[in-house]
């Protein structure tokens, strides 16, 4: 009934690579700030909190367009530091890469920080009473016991990369084969009158996608909690 | 206590009477047009207005496909201006125009737009651009007919995987304006109206890709409009052709 050619397999592959690298890039990130929200005092820090939570409530499209203004040839930072370095970003998939970023961050800084609040600062303080450093003290007591905060927080940001169209479209282009998604492959089959079986069957992959992330959140959540 | 919820539930109510007892706006025309239509269409539909005053417009514009596919799916269009006649063709086969209506309106020529340093100066040159915007083929008309030229003369292959496709042909010239490609399949008509940056680096020969045809008709609830039907017939009247002649059309 319906055979995917190379540009859809391909979409498929740029869907999970450009969530994957995502997720992996803004891990450290959002551990550090949702570090510093919780245990650290300092002025700005209502800035910090509006700034991380505000991808949330725009809405995608203005994201790309900022990005765009941003890093495209004639932006800010494409015009000081991308283009005299040779590094074109907008219209690859590094673009993809960071429109899934911005979009995803706040979604993992909150599932660690509400993990971290519940961390007893007891632990931390009696940690560093016994002469561990601040590092050790973040290796050995803060990351093990906000694990589960890290996974929820990940698979929140990969599941909303592997959906991620409004940014994405505008600062990744649409590239059949190099920075084409599932979302974006999606459209195009949609917005033609005869491709609806494509169209149809791309959705699938990406339920099916999906419905995994979610058993496997899932099945982590609840061994986790098993073990706490 | 009940005094102050009167008041408060009052300008509800009357905003919802007022917008039921709204006069039925019966010479509004729905109108679905491509893309590449847009200047010239909101030009026309204002010169019609002016010799029917009670005649209003709602307009969509597009990619051809897209809207076709809208209509399909029952959008409330009551007239539809394709940039080919594939999706015309596709809307007649599925019995949503009326097929006695269909009328071609205007023509338009296929043009690869960039920045003025390049050394491009013919199609084969372009394999050597980097980034290339074209309108999606599967419902961008614009692309179609920029795929059609690039697979006649033999270098589809070659740029793929650098081809952008854009949602209709006006995002293909933003990008080549935005210089975020180097190079962009547009309609001549786009070229003249709205490059700022980039200019006409060629005029894709005819003999590659079909003509560029532009096919209006009515829909079924069109049809009944009388509006409507007379701004069809408007459309192909010397006046209406000479405001479409100022935006780069061309009528044979």
């Amino acid at each position: 009934m319906f055979a995917f050619g190379p540009s859809d397999y391909s979409a498929i592959f740029v869907s999970v690579k450009v969530a994957v690298v995502a997720t992996l890039i803004s891990l450290p990130l959002a551990f550090t700030v949702a570090y510093c929200m919780t245990f650290k005092r300092f002025k700005g820090m209502l800035v910090l909190d509006v700034l991380v939570n505000l991808p949330l409530t725009l809405p995608p499209v203005v994201i790309g367009y900022l990005l765009l203004m941003l890093l495209g040839q004639n932006g800010w930072i494409g015009t000081w530091l991308l283009q005299p370095l040779g590094i074109r970003i907008i219209f690859t998939w590094k673009a993809a890469v960071i429109a899934t970023m911005v979009v995803g961050f706040p979604l993992m800084v909150r599932a660690i920080r509400t993990n971290m609040e519940a961390i007893d600062r007891r632990l931390v303080d009696a940690s560093r009473l016994l002469g561990a450093g601040c590092f050790d003290s973040i290796f050995t007591i803060i990351v093990p016991l906000c694990f589960r905060g890290l996974i929820a927080g990940s698979l929140l940001m990969f599941a909303r990369g592997l959906g991620e169209f409004g940014a994405t479209i505008i600062v990744a282009g649409n590239i059949p084969g190099v920075t084409q998604t599932i979302p974006l492959a999606i459209y195009d089959y949609v917005s033609s009158p005869n491709r609806e079986v494509m169209a149809m069957a791309l959705c699938c992959v990406s339920i099916i996608i999906s419905v995994v992330v979610l058993i496997v959140h899932e099945w982590l959540g609840k061994r986790m909690g098993r073990r706490a | 206590m009940i005094v102050k919820n009167v008041f408060r539930i009052l300008p509800v109510v009357l905003a919802v009477f007022g917008l039921l007892t709204m006069p039925v706006q019966a010479e509004e025309i729905n109108l679905f047009a491509a893309a590449s239509m847009r200047d010239a269409v909101d030009a026309l539909c204002d010169a019609f207005a002016e010799i029917n005053p009670d005649a209003t417009f709602q307009k969509n514009y597009a990619a051809s496909g897209l809207l076709a596919k809208q209509i399909e799916n029952g959008a409330p269009a009551d007239m539809y201006i394709s940039a080919n006649t594939k999706w015309m063709d596709y809307l007649q086969g599925k019995k949503m125009v009326n097929a006695a209506s269909i009328a071609v309106i205007a023509y338009n020529e296929l043009v690869f737009v960039g920045m003025p340093e390049l050394k491009v100066s013919e199609l084969k040159d372009i394999v050597t651009l980097e980034r290339i915007a074209i309108g999606s083929p599967m419902s961008v008309p614009a692309g179609q007919y920029a795929m059609e030229a690039l697979k006649k003369s033999g270098i589809d292959q070659q740029l793929h995987k650098r081809l952008v496709m854009a949602r209709d042909v006006r995002e293909c010239l933003m990008y080549a304006e935005m210089g975020e490609v180097e190079g962009a399949f547009v309609y001549m008509t786009d070229a003249k109206q709205m490059a700022k940056n980039t200019r006409v680096l060629f005029v894709v020969p005819q003999e590659l890709y079909s003509r560029v045809t532009y096919p209006a008709a009515l829909t079924a609830s069109g049809s009944a409009k009388i509006q409507a039907a007379s701004f069809l017939d408007y459309l192909r009247t010397p006046a209406a052709q000479k405001i479409f002649a100022l935006f780069g059309f061309t009528d044979k």
